[in-house]
C-alpha cells in the first residue's frame, strides 16, 4: 500500500460570507407558513393597538400644566380631544415624591449628600486611580456619618464630630488623589511623599510621616467644623424616593458584608457558629418581609434595655439589612460551593490561613459567580422596601399614593402610579445592565 | 536498548543515596471512608533525600495515603510522623508540617484569578511574611528552574497543561519545603507534555529532595526512585528496590498488575 501523506500545512482559509437580506429573513422567521402569517398580522395589530393608545392617552391628549383635575378635563375638553393623562398632577407633587415632607429650604441639603456620594464613588470607576478597595471602604464606613448628619442635622456629640470630621478628611483626600492619578499617574502618598523631601526616609518612617499629615488635616477639619450646624430635620418628615433610598441604601451596603459573614458562620466547623448562623438564616427566610417589619415596630422595643429608644426608622433599617443578609448568606454559600475543592485544597498544602485562604483565593472567584443572584437581591431590596408604606413611613410608593387623597387632585390614581413604575424601572433596569457589565469584566460565567 | 542505558546512566548520576535519617513515620495506620477500609495498617519509613513511587491499581488507597501526610485526609488510627511533629488534632502541628511538606496534585489547582508570579508568591509573602520584592525574586528563580520564567506574567487559563504543572510545582518549591509530595502529577496531561514535567522532577531528584510521587510512569519510577512501593486494596503489598521490583517481583498481585501495565 503506498501510504498517503502530507508535509504541507495548507494553512487556513478564510470563511464564506453569509448574506442575509432582510426580505429573506422577515420571510423565513414571520411569513414562512399560513398560520405564521396569520399569527404575525395578529401581533402585529395588537402592538399597534396598545401602543397608540398609550401613546395618545400620555403624549397627545395629555396635559401638563394644570391648577387641578377638573382644569385638567377642561383643557382636555376646550383642545376638543378625549380625556387624556393628567401629567400636571405630577409634576405639581415632585418634590413630594422625591422629598417626601422635608422642609422645603433644607433640600439642598440631600442634594448635597447625594453630589457628594456620587463624587466619593466615582474614582472606583476612572481607571488610572489607585486604591479603590480603599475608596469602597471608607464609602460605606464614614460616608453614612456624614451623610445621616447632613440629612438630620441639630446638635452633634463628640462621636459625631470625630466621623463627620474624618468624613470630610477623607473624601477631600479621595479627590485630590483622584485628580493626581489623572493627571499624573502617581498616587497622593507618593507625591506628598517626594513633595515634601521624605524620600529618603524608610518605608515605616514615610508612613509615619503621612498619619502625622493626617491627624494635623483631622485636628483642623474638626476645629472648622465644630461651629457649623445645620437646624434639625426629624425622620418623622423624610420621605418619598429619598426615604427608599436611605432605606434600600444601607440595606444594600450591609447586605453583602452581613451575608458573607453569615454563609461562612453556616460553613464553620465550630458547632455553636454554625448552630446560630443556620438558625438565623432559616428563620428570616421563612417569614415574609412585611412580617419581619411589623414584628420589627412592635416588639424590637421589648428587646432593647430600659430606657433604649429606637425610632420607627432605625427599627425598619436593621429589620431589613438582617432579611437581606440572610438571603445573600444563601446566594454567597452557593458561590462557595461553586469552588472547586481542590482550589481549597491547595490553599491548605500550602499553608494558607483560613482568612488567607477566604480571601486570596476562594472568595475573588465565588463572587464573580454569585454577580447575577446578588445584584437581583439588591434588585428586589430596591422594590421591597416599598412595604415600609404599610407600617407608616412615607416612601416613594406612599407619596405616589397619597396624590389620590389630596383635594385638587381626587381620583387621580393611573399618573402617579406610571409614574413610579417608571423610575423604578430607569432604577432597576440600570442596576441589571450594571450587573451584565459587571459579569463581562470579571470574566465569570458562559458570558453569553 | 537505548531507553534502558539512558535510564542507568541518569540513575548513576542520582545515586546519591537516601540518608538514614527517618522523616517520615507511618505507624499502623487505619483510614476508614464511613465504612469502607481504604488505608489497612501502613507501616512505612522514608528517609530524607528518599525518592519513593507509589503505584498501583486505582482505588488501592495510594493518593489518600500521601494525603494523610498534610492532613488532606485525616487518618483515624495509627501514627504519622513528619520531622519529628506527630499528626494529630493539634492545629499547629498542622500548621507546622504543612508549611514543610509540599503538594503538587493531578488537577495541578493553580488560582486561576492570579497570574503566575501572584500564585508563587502569594504563600511565602502572607504565610512566611516575606516582603514583596524578595518573594518575587525567589519565585523568578524557580521560574527558570522550571524553565517557564516568560510566562511570570500570564494567567494559568493562557498555558498548556504541561506548563501549568511546572508552575504548580514552581509554586510548591516556594516555600522550600522539605519533602515533595507528587499526586499523580502527569495523568491528566497529554502525551508530548509528560516528559517536560517529569524532566523537572528529575532535575529536581538530582538536588537530594524527599519525594513521594503518585504516578504510572514506571520509566520515571525506573530513573529515579529509590525504592518502589506496591499498594492495592489499601495495603503495601510490595517495596523494593526498581531493578528488583519489575524484573523479579515477588508478590503474585504484584506480577498481575505489572502484567498488565506497558513498562515503558
Amino acid at each position: 500500500m503506498t501510504a498517503i501523506a502530507s508535509d504541507q500545512d495548507t494553512g487556513q482559509k478564510k470563511a464564506p460570507k453569509i448574506q442575509i437580506s432582510v426580505l429573506s429573513w422577515l420571510r423565513e422567521n414571520l411569513f414562512s407558513t399560513w398560520y405564521n402569517v396569520v399569527f404575525t398580522v395578529i401581533g402585529i395589530y395588537i402592538v399597534y393597538a396598545v401602543i397608540t393608545a398609550l401613546w395618545d392617552w400620555g403624549f397627545v391628549n395629555a396635559v401638563w400644566e394644570a391648577k387641578d383635575r377638573r382644569d385638567c378635563f377642561n383643557i382636555n375638553k376646550a383642545r376638543g380631544q378625549p380625556p387624556g393623562a393628567c401629567w400636571a398632577g405630577v409634576t405639581t407633587w415632585m418634590t413630594n415624591f422625591m422629598y417626601g415632607r422635608y422642609p422645603r429650604t433644607e433640600l439642598w441639603r440631600i442634594d448635597l449628600g447625594g453630589i457628594l456620594l456620587a463624587i466619593w464613588m466615582a474614582p472606583i470607576w476612572l481607571p488610572r486611580v489607585k486604591g479603590k478597595i480603599i475608596i469602597a471602604f471608607s464609602v460605606v464606613f464614614l460616608y453614612p456619618f456624614l451623610a445621616g448628619y447632613l440629612f438630620s442635622g441639630g446638635e452633634r456629640g463628640v462621636f459625631m464630630q470625630v466621623m463627620v470630621s474624618a468624613a470630610i478628611v477623607m473624601l477631600t483626600a479621595i479627590v485630590v488623589h483622584s485628580l493626581i492619578s489623572l493627571i499624573t499617574g502617581r498616587t497622593l502618598p507618593a507625591l506628598l511623599v517626594s513633595a515634601l523631601g521624605l524620600a529618603a526616609l524608610s518605608e515605616k518612617m514615610q508612613r509615619n510621616a503621612l498619619l502625622a499629615l493626617a491627624a494635623l488635616a483631622f485636628a483642623l477639619v474638626f476645629w472648622w467644623q465644630s461651629g457649623w450646624l445645620v437646624p434639625e430635620v426629624n425622620w418623622v418628615n423624610w420621605g418619598g424616593l429619598f426615604l427608599t433610598l436611605v432605606i434600600s441604601g444601607i440595606g444594600i451596603a450591609f447586605a453583602l458584608p452581613g451575608g458573607i459573614t453569615l454563609a461562612l458562620g453556616r460553613r464553620s466547623k465550630l458547632p455553636v457558629v454554625r448552630v446560630l448562623s443556620t438558625g438565623f438564616i432559616e428563620i428570616f427566610r421563612s417569614v415574609p418581609l412585611i412580617t419581619v417589619l411589623f414584628m420589627a415596630t412592635t416588639m424590637f422595643p421589648l428587646f432593647l434595655p430600659e430606657g433604649f429608644i429606637l425610632n420607627k426608622l432605625v427599627q425598619v433599617i436593621v429589620a431589613v439589612c438582617l432579611f437581606n443578609a440572610c438571603y445573600m448568606a444563601e446566594t454567597v454559600r452557593a458561590g462557595l460551593q461553586a469552588i472547586p475543592k481542590g482550589q481549597y485544597e491547595a490553599a491548605h498544602a500550602m499553608g494558607l490561613g483560613y482568612w488567607q485562604m477566604m480571601g486570596f483565593v476562594v472568595m475573588p472567584q465565588a463572587l464573580k459567580y454569585m454577580i447575577p443572584n446578588i445584584v437581583g437581591s439588591f434588585i428586589g431590596l430596591l422594590k421591597d422596601t416599598t412595604l415600609v408604606s404599610i407600617i407608616g413611613l412615607f416612601d416613594f410608593l406612599s407619596m405616589l399614593r397619597a396624590v389620590s387623597q389630596d383635594v385638587p387632585w381626587r381620583g387621580l390614581h393611573y399618573e402617579p402610579i406610571m409614574f413610579g413604575a417608571v423610575v423604578f424601572f430607569i432604577l432597576c433596569a440600570s442596576m441589571s445592565k450594571y450587573s451584565r457589565h459587571l459579569e463581562i469584566k470579571l470574566g465569570g460565567g458562559a458570558n453569553r | 536498548m537505548v531507553e534502558m542505558t539512558e535510564q542507568t546512566s541518569q540513575r548513576e548520576r542520582l545515586e546519591s543515596a537516601a540518608s538514614t535519617e527517618v522523616i517520615i513515620e507511618l505507624a499502623g495506620v487505619n483510614k476508614w471512608f464511613g465504612e469502607f477500609h481504604v488505608l489497612r495498617d501502613i507501616n512505612l519509613s522514608v528517609h530524607r533525600g528518599e525518592r519513593i513511587v507509589v503505584c498501583g491499581p486505582s482505588g488501592s488507597g495510594k493518593s489518600t495515603l500521601i494525603r494523610c501526610i498534610n492532613r488532606l485526609e485525616e487518618h483515624q488510627e495509627g501514627l504519622i510522623a513528619v520531622d519529628g511533629v506527630t499528626l494529630d488534632k493539634n492545629l499547629k502541628h498542622i500548621d507546622q508540617i504543612r508549611s514543610e511538606v509540599g503538594m503538587v496534585f493531578q488537577s495541578f489547582n493553580l488560582f486561576p484569578h492570579l497570574t503566575v508570579l501572584e500564585n508563587l508568591t502569594l504563600a511565602p509573602i502572607w504565610v512566611r511574611k516575606m516582603p514583596k520584592a524578595e518573594a518575587e525574586e525567589i519565585a523568578m528563580q524557580y521560574l527558570e528552574r522550571v524553565k517557564i520564567p516568560e510566562q511570570a506574567d500570564k494567567y494559568p487559563g493562557q498555558m498548556s497543561g504541561g506548563q501549568q504543572q511546572r508552575v504548580a510545582i514552581a509554586r510548591a518549591l516556594c516555600m522550600s519545603p522539605k519533602i515533595m509530595l507528587f499526586d499523580e502529577p502527569t495523568s491528566a496531561l497529554d502525551p508530548e507534555m509528560i516528559k517536560e514535567v517529569l524532566d523537572v522532577m528529575i532535575e529536581l531528584a538530582g538536588t537530594g529532595m524527599t519525594m513521594l510521587v503518585v504516578t504510572h510512569e514506571m520509566g520515571f519510577a525506573k530513573t529515579v526512585a529509590n525504592r518502589v512501593i506496591f499498594m492495592d486494596g489499601g495495603e503495601i503489598v510490595e517495596q523494593n528496590e526498581p531493578e528488583e521490583f519489575f524484573n523479579n517481583p515477588e508478590s503474585d498481585r504484584t506480577k498481575l498488575f505489572l502484567s498488565q501495565i506497558l513498562l515503558h
